[in-house]
């Protein structure tokens, strides 16, 4: 971007906020359901959406486009990597420094007990049930489903947003769906949802967040 | 579990975490803390008739504009041949890059040149040159006369105009028995501008100027 249009900007307060209103702003919604299922309590989580969205603004100048939703889910990222190293005490670390990420348990002959209709069974469990197995996966991991799976995004810019090459964002959520299938087992037999016994079903409402 | 399996179970988890997308979220509290920090400025009142106005405008400008350039490039004042434009009329003719017809004569030249385009400037007889091709170009859309002529078994091109046509370059004026040439010099080319007789003339060859010169005086209308 032009030296001088950034600069016109600066001087231009209405219209960063413009711009803050009209690229930023439709995409708040996604940015605050990411923040839930990344925080385990709501009003953290709400403080994480807001501080991406407040550091968004500030940088509008930066922005040079087009995908305004990619950009702010950077923005998103870092943001929690940030509260990540705080909590870890240290400036220094990577975030895959800061969980360890398990390579993913070779299944077991009978991991797949049940499990002859696995997209019917997994409707089965609530939307609570399975950001809490979320919260369970190492942080990197979570990042690549949360990004890949749940929001929709390319491998190609999920791989920009985490900062890693492609393969790594396919292998992450390779290795993500698997250990989250194991997660989901035991859960599974608790409720006795592997001989139908189903929690919920298919066509349960979504419980807003 | 076979990989067929496992890529069943890949999908499907795929899939359920795809319908997490669409929980809806509320944004209140968020909305309304950004909204404090961040006030929306208001929206520009715009009056109804304004962009149509605008558009309008725009578009009468733009065609304006189109116009104006048609105008100036078809019909306007004289064309400016510039030294650059006559050295490629000459490398062009020379080196047969464009359809040329060959004549033996500035009769047989002024024929072809009439019946291909009438109205085409007529080209002088030139003493002691042999005619060999002859064509027409245009410079900005004004109609030149070509004749590519040997002189002293050295190519040279005449290339002849109306005078009201073409504008003369600010090049150094020679001025041979009160006749004004304007000499110019393109790489090994030498060139020779004049007017005679409310024609536009110009020469062209690996000849020293003066001998271009010698040959623009002999030139009968």
């Amino acid at each position: 971007m032009a030296a001088g249009t950034a600069a016109r900007w600066r001087l231009d307060p209405d219209h960063a906020t413009r711009r803050f209103y009209d690229l930023i702003w439709p995409h708040r919604a996604d940015v605050l359901r990411l923040a839930l299922f990344l925080c385990r309590d709501r009003f953290a989580a709400e403080d994480l959406a807001q501080e991406a969205l407040f550091k968004a603004f500030r940088a509008i100048d930066r922005f040079e486009g087009p995908d305004a939703k990619r950009w702010l889910l950077t923005i998103l990222r870092n943001a929690w990597t940030d509260r990540m190293r705080s909590r870890a005490g240290r400036s220094d670390v990577s975030v895959g420094e800061l969980e360890h990420e398990p390579p993913a348990r070779s299944p077991r002959s009978d991991d797949h007990e049940g499990w002859t209709h696995p997209q019917e069974l997994l409707e089965a469990f609530s939307d609570q049930q399975i950001i809490d197995a979320l919260h369970e996966l190492p942080d990197e991991i979570r990042w690549t489903l949360l990004l890949v799976d749940v929001q929709g995004v390319s491998t190609q810019e999920a791989a920009q947003v985490l900062e890693v090459p492609p393969g790594t964002v396919k292998s992450r959520a390779h290795r993500g769906r698997a250990m989250l299938h194991e997660l989901l087992l035991p859960v599974a037999r608790q409720r006795r949802m592997l001989s139908g016994n189903a929690m919920g079903g298919p066509n349960a409402e979504p419980e807003a967040l | 579990m076979s990989d067929e399996d496992q890529d069943l179970l890949a999908t499907a988890v795929s899939a359920r975490l795809a319908r997490l997308g669409n929980m809806p979220v509320d944004t209140s509290r968020v909305d309304k803390m950004v909204r404090q920090q961040i006030p929306q400025p208001p929206k520009q009142r715009r009056v109804w008739f304004a962009r149509p106005v605008r558009a309008v405008a725009a578009s009468l400008l733009l065609m304006s504009a189109i116009a104006a350039a048609i105008v100036l490039s078809t019909s306007g004042g004289p064309a400016l041949a510039d030294s650059a434009q006559m050295a490629q009329v000459y490398q062009d003719i020379v080196s047969g890059r464009v359809a040329v017809m060959q004549v033996d004569s500035i009769e047989a030249a002024n024929r072809m040149l009439n019946s291909q385009s009438p109205g085409a400037p007529s080209l002088p007889r030139v003493p002691e040159s042999h005619v060999m091709a002859c064509c027409m170009k245009s410079v900005h859309n004004k109609k030149m006369a070509c004749v590519l002529l040997k002189n002293e078994g050295v190519p040279v091109t005449l290339a002849v105009a109306s005078a009201s046509d073409m504008k003369m370059p600010t090049s150094p004026v020679v001025t041979r028995k009160g006749v004004d040439y304007r000499v110019q010099r393109v790489g090994e080319l030498s060139m020779v501008m004049t007017e005679r007789d409310g024609k536009w003339l110009c020469l062209i060859g690996q000849l020293p100027a003066e001998r271009l010169m010698d040959v623009a005086a002999q030139v009968q209308f």
